[in-house]
């Protein structure tokens, strides 16, 4: 195991490389950026193809074909950049094939700003496209965990034959911290993998992928992805549950903010508070049981916290609610970003507010 | 121990640099550090800020309002960020550039001609390693050797005079340092 100081974009790109990533193709944009630098002369080493696409539905069409080749195949981009590859991404879902999409999200809408947001949570989570698809969201707090999911990406989207998203922000892709980098995977890289475009010997039939499928087939396929997104929520689920055993209060907040909330959690324990923090590492699947299984007779607030107004988590959270208690929320938007002193005192108001 | 230092100047001023080298001191010291960079989209110019956070324990949040150090390299950064130092802390400016008066006197204040000395030295280019020189001189919150050990490995593919000429400003900032703490 190695230790290193890396930035965010070159974190998760190293542990691409070494989950098994053998090919990129992207268009620029900020903060996500240092990515696509870093596999450029990366990738090359370890016999990988890097691609500098014309544009981001280019690319994002370049990984579906990478894909159907057998490689283990990414791209990144940050939210103005996702919105252009979710045509591409809905094609990948359809034909069923492998790929990591990483989106370092910044303010929005529109253009918005360069500087970090987790603005787009709704779309990572309920629509990466059109069509009614859905595709495994990881959200990492830290770069260790940053490093630990994307290098593990693949093994989800090869196992589930489908899209997989790491979705970080600008703060993650910009910080630098000590990482502990896994080893490089031995990856066996041919096209006689089930998904992949060819005729292989000892195969009955060619492997075909085709954007027409006739409308009782589409139907199948729709019903057995809607299987496999119930196999993610019993099986897959991936959740920080922290002090919530005695809590009369519960944040829930993801990524950056989750730490900022975290450090608030600890501050108001020490003065006594029964307060604890629900941390969605995978938001799609969501973690569900962790707050329908709250004790409602002991919680007296919810209080979402996340970098964007409105917040958007919510709608989420107020599912496993059920109205049982008051659920609050606080945010920044638009490239302001959490602080401390800001998340602690709009936490002390909500609890004012429940007593 | 966790402390929590800013970096606010210009584009070019080595703001992102000095940052990065007293984190990374800091992890070869075995202690825990990030290094979070803002800036604009300008390229060269433009206001760049870093904070870095030095803790023994895991950093939980790297994301504060307040720091106990700011490290102020011009006249914009020192107004608009000499609010956010914390009751008690440590204010360090580059009386080369800033000079309006200081209108807080909760804070210590640690002047130091940056751009003059770094300029005697024969190169503005090493302000940034003046600026870390006086935060070891009057906070100790790194060792200078394990700082020199980060500027020789830094500076190794350089010409030599380079790393030379960074230590004569390393030197010159601790004693502006240790002065202000006498």
């Amino acid at each position: 195991m190695e230790k290193r100081f890396m930035k965010g974009c070159e974190a998760i790109a190293e542990a691409a490389v070494r989950g098994g990533c053998r090919f990129f193709a992207g268009y620029p944009i900020t903060p996500q950026n240092e990515i696509p630098e870093y596999l450029s002369w990366r990738l090359p080493e370890v016999g990988g193809a890097f691609v500098q696409g014309e544009s981001e539905v280019a690319s994002i069409n370049m990984v579906y074909g990478a894909s159907a080749s057998g490689k283990r195949a990414m791209t990144s981009s940050s939210g103005p950049g996702i919105s252009l590859k979710a045509e591409g991404i809905s094609y990948l879902a359809s034909a069923q094939l492998p790929a990591v999409i990483v989106n370092v999200s910044r303010g929005g809408p529109g253009l918005g700003s360069i500087q970090p947001a987790q603005s787009d949570y709704l779309q990572a989570t309920k629509a990466l496209g059109h069509g009614g698809f859905r595709a495994m969201v990881f959200a990492p707090a830290t770069l260790q965990e940053a490093v630990d999911v994307m290098y593990d990406a693949w093994e989800y989207a090869e196992r589930d034959r489908g899209p997989v998203l790491v979705l970080m922000d600008g703060c993650l892709g910009a910080i630098m911290e000590e990482v502990t980098l896994p080893p490089m995977k031995e990856v066996n890289f041919n096209n006689t993998k089930d998904w992949c475009l060819a005729r292989v010997d000892g195969r009955e039939e060619s492997h075909m992928i085709t954007p027409i499928l006739p409308e009782p087939a589409l139907e199948m396929l729709n019903k057995f992805k809607g299987m496999t997104y119930k196999g993610w929520e019993m099986n897959d689920v991936k959740v920080e549950e922290y002090l919530i055993d005695d809590a009369e209060y519960v944040v829930v907040a993801y990524g950056i903010a989750a730490r900022v909330a975290k450090e608030a959690v600890n501050t108001l324990r020490a003065e006594g508070i029964k307060i604890g923090m629900i941390r969605p590492i995978t938001l799609y699947p969501f973690p569900k049981m962790s707050l329908d299984g709250l004790d409602y007779d002991k919680v007296k607030g919810i209080i979402d916290i996340e970098m964007t107004i409105p917040t958007q988590m919510r709608d989420d959270i107020e599912l496993q609610v059920k109205g049982r208690c008051p659920v609050y929320e606080y945010g920044r938007s638009g490239g302001m970003l959490l602080d401390d002193e800001g998340v602690l005192s709009a936490i002390k108001e909500f609890i004012k507010e429940g007593e | 121990m966790k402390k929590s230092f800013v970096f606010s100047g210009s584009g070019g001023q080595g703001i992102m640099s000095a940052g990065i080298m007293l984190a990374h001191t800091a992890i070869d010291m075995s202690k825990h550090s990030t290094f979070l960079p803002e800036y604009g989209p300008e390229q060269r110019g433009g206001s760049a800020k870093c904070t870095v956070i030095i803790s023994d324990d895991e950093i939980i949040s790297p994301l504060t309002k307040k720091c106990d150090t700011l490290v102020a390299m011009n006249e914009q950064a020192y107004a608009k960020f000499a609010e956010s130092v914390k009751e008690g802390g440590l204010l360090v400016l580059n009386s080369s550039r800033v000079k309006s008066g200081l209108d807080r006197t909760d804070v210590r204040v640690l002047a130091v001609p940056v751009d003059d000395v770094a300029l005697e030295l024969g190169s503005v280019k090493v302000a940034n390693t003046v600026i870390i020189g006086a935060l070891i001189g009057s906070t100790g919150i790194v060792s200078k050797e394990v700082f020199i050990k980060s500027l020789e490995d830094k500076f190794k593919t350089k010409k030599p005079e380079v790393l030379e000429l960074n230590l004569k400003a390393l030197e010159k900032g601790i004693a502006y340092g240790e002065s202000h703490k006498k």
